[in-house]
């Protein structure tokens, strides 16, 4: 197998990480807090379509920034469903995912003048070298070569996460919302909040990732081009444990796994298999670790479960 | 959102008149209620965006009436359209009375779609065999695809709602492999992949034809037997809910787990025959499309099925009757989007708006339907106690 191939397969690789780590960051965020968030995918959706319009328009960092925004606004749908009524979880987040397609159909028509895609060709940002990784001799430098900078964004992102969660008061308060929100509020924090919080970066990061692949991966809106990629995002975070270190490994490895068909037909036993059977590979080892087959996975305690507040009122 | 633009039950009324009206009757007039403030909210709303664009709410409504419902042929094509969304609407129910949440409803109708294409390219037979075999054959592929995520959750704990998401993602790649090697069609000048033409014997007869209506019902509205049998489906599960030992024990399983056990129920048998014969109606959702419309299972294949299932199903309530009629509402925005095209200078997309707003309103107003009851059953409780104490001391 030549290095090049490596070395261009990876850089795929690195982009579809890129998508799959935002995403499930913003999952961990609104899980955390508590609040079941399978409605990615359909944030990730509106990502894409109000991302692209803002990248034609303003260019590249006003169409992340709006895709983020409106990821943001339309994570509140779910938050208001979820904390202020109470609607269960899965209930609101299979709603959002609906409602996703057809308003994307929607903004498209009244952005582009088609429901299913815009120009080709959006704005997206000078592309840079990572210094010393991208002169790696063979192919293998390619693969940081000619990258979108939000790539090495993202993996930096892991440590500001990381302080949040762990340092900080708002994270500490998050993570005992989603574990044990009787106990959150004995201790005079109000749960809501945090949970809009939550719920919030998840639909801010996973907006940024689908305005990311509409603006830089694809330079273009389509209809569907998510690809379920929010729910790979779901299962790298389930895989993951809720914990950022580990779901930026899980991301990896789903990244990769969807490079593969694209660039390493010729790999040894992995090339071997048809395209589709290593496309499914992150939904398999998702259900055998869900399934406790390898270890055991540990949601948030209080994750998926209404709490109803101060008095049951 | 809603709740506001409902009229708040009547908190202050005297305990007597409260407790004088039956108590189903008192939980049917919130549901109502729920139900007529949720659409209210979502046309007013609706409405808000419609004057956005300069054009007329009544107007718009009005079109969207009559364009589905004006000529039999629109009737048709909403029947046409309200076909596979009532089998995968009941899907989803059958599997939420009893606890589960069967997300998988579109990766199980995918699967069913692939092994009923296998039965009908790949054995010759006449039609009156080889159309119930490629049915069977659709309802055995999703009921395989919906055993994987209903023996784990029974065998292992594994939550479905996850392992049933993961399962679509399986369905799309699999199809995906089966129509590139095993099901790819040796003719040649096609752009897309797609499978061999079905043969007549199994292809799906419409319905126009049987009640003597061709000439009202062009062939080009794809109104199949499968209409009615969704009809008959509906009412079987009512049947199977209200009516059998298993829809018994399915109930309550689904709303009170520890005391069905402690009933003698095995919670695990119960869900998972419910969530088989959740897979097996999840069968039914692709066929009218496949066998009634395409002819032919290519890459493009009509998607999305199974999650408007899961909207129809939250719309009707989880009740057979709910959810025919949910599903004829999605029928009737469907065919209606085409008469906004034509009469106004709205994008036609403004009824996908529109079922969105409907979903998003009647999930919160249904939600605090519930709890408004929830809290009515337990002030009459308390009053029940409070006389009882009273004609004990008395």
């Amino acid at each position: 197998m030549p290095l090049l191939d490596l070395g261009a397969a990876i850089a795929i690789g690195l982009a579809y990480f890129t998508i799959i780590y935002l995403t499930g960051l913003g999952g961990l965020f609104s899980e955390r807090s508590g609040i079941v968030n399978i409605g990615l995918e359909g944030l990730m959706i509106v990502g894409t379509v109000m991302g692209a319009w803002g990248a034609i328009n303003w260019g590249p960092v006003p169409g992340l920034f709006i895709g983020a925004i409106s990821g943001l606004l339309f994570a509140m749908v779910h938050a208001v469903a979820t904390v202020t009524f109470r609607v269960d979880h899965i209930v609101s987040g299979v709603v959002i995912n609906v409602v996703a397609l057809g308003l994307a159909r929607f903004l498209s028509q009244l952005f582009f003048g088609s429901s299913s895609q815009s120009t080709s060709g959006v704005p997206n940002f000078d592309t840079i070298d990572i210094p010393l990784l991208s002169s790696l001799p063979g192919g293998l430098g390619r693969a940081f070569q000619d990258m979108s900078p939000v790539t090495p964004f993202a993996f930096l992102l892991l440590i500001p996460v990381i302080f949040v969660l762990s340092r900080t008061r708002f994270g500490l308060r998050l993570r005992s919302a989603g574990e044990n929100p009787e106990a959150t509020r004995t201790l005079g924090v109000r749960v809501a909040p945090l949970r809009y919080g939550g719920v919030g970066i998840s639909g801010t990061l996973a907006g940024l990732s689908g305005a990311f692949l509409a603006i830089e991966v694809n330079a273009l809106y389509q209809e569907g081009q998510t690809q379920g990629l929010g729910f790979i995002a779901l299962a790298a975070l389930i895989l993951g444990n809720w914990s950022p270190t580990r779901l930026m490994i899980g991301a990896l490895l789903f990244g990769f796994a969807q490079a593969i068909p694209l660039r390493l037909d010729d790999a040894p036993v992995i090339g071997a298999l048809p395209d589709q059977f290593v496309r499914m590979i992150p939904y398999v080892v998702t259900i055998i670790a869900i399934a406790g087959f390898v270890g055991r996975v540990q949601p948030p305690a209080a994750a998926g479960k209404a709490y109803e507040g101060a008095g049951g009122a | 959102m809603a709740v506001d633009t409902r009229p708040a039950a009547p908190p202050a009324q005297p305990a007597p008149a409260r407790r004088a009206r039956r108590p189903w009757l008192d939980a049917l007039l919130v549901q109502v209620v729920a139900v007529v403030a949720a659409f209210l909210f979502a046309a007013l709303v609706g409405a808000i965006i419609i004057m956005l664009y300069g054009e007329s709410p009544f107007f718009v409504y009005a079109t969207l009436w009559e364009f589905s419902t004006a000529r039999l042929s629109d009737v048709a094509r909403v029947l046409e359209q309200a076909t596979p969304l009532i089998f995968s609407a009941l899907a989803v129910a059958v599997a939420f009375k009893c606890g589960l949440f069967n997300i998988g409803v579109e990766g199980q109708y995918i699967v069913g779609m692939m092994t009923a294409t296998m039965a009908a390219v790949w054995i010759e037979l006449p039609l009156s065999i080889h159309l119930p075999l490629v049915v069977l054959a659709a309802v055995a592929g999703s009921m395989v695809w919906a055993f994987v995520p209903a023996i784990l959750k029974v065998k292992t704990g594994a939550h479905e709602v996850v392992t049933t998401i993961m399962m679509n993602g399986i369905a799309v790649s699999l199809v995906a492999w089966a129509l590139l090697n095993p099901l790819r069609t040796s003719e040649t000048g096609f752009v897309d992949l797609r499978s061999d033409r079905f043969p007549d014997s199994a292809t799906m007869p419409a319905l126009a034809p049987s009640l003597g209506l061709e000439e009202q019902i062009p062939a080009s509205a794809h109104l199949t037997w499968l209409f009615p049998l969704a009809l008959l489906a509906a009412l079987w599960v009512w049947f199977l809910l209200n009516r059998t030992r298993l829809g018994y024990e399915a109930r309550a399983v689904g709303s009170s787990p520890g005391s069905a056990e402690a009933g003698g129920i095995s919670i695990g048998a119960t869900q998972l025959k419910v969530f088989l014969i959740s897979g097996a109606l999840a069968g039914f959702v692709g066929l009218n499309y496949l066998l009634g419309d395409a002819g032919f299972l290519g890459i493009n294949y009509e998607t999305t099925l199974g999650f408007t299932g899961i909207a129809v199903a939250f719309l009707g309530r989880n009740h057979p009757v709910g959810i025919v009629l949910a599903a004829l509402l999605f029928g009737v925005l469907f065919r209606g989007e085409d008469g906004v095209a034509v009469a106004t200078d709205l994008p036609r997309e403004i009824t996908v708006i529109l079922e969105g707003l409907l979903i998003l309103s009647v999930v919160v107003a249904y939600e605090i339907a519930r709890r408004v009851q929830l809290r009515r059953e337990a002030e009459i409780r308390r009053e029940v106690e409070v006389e009882g104490g009273a004609h004990a001391t008395a």
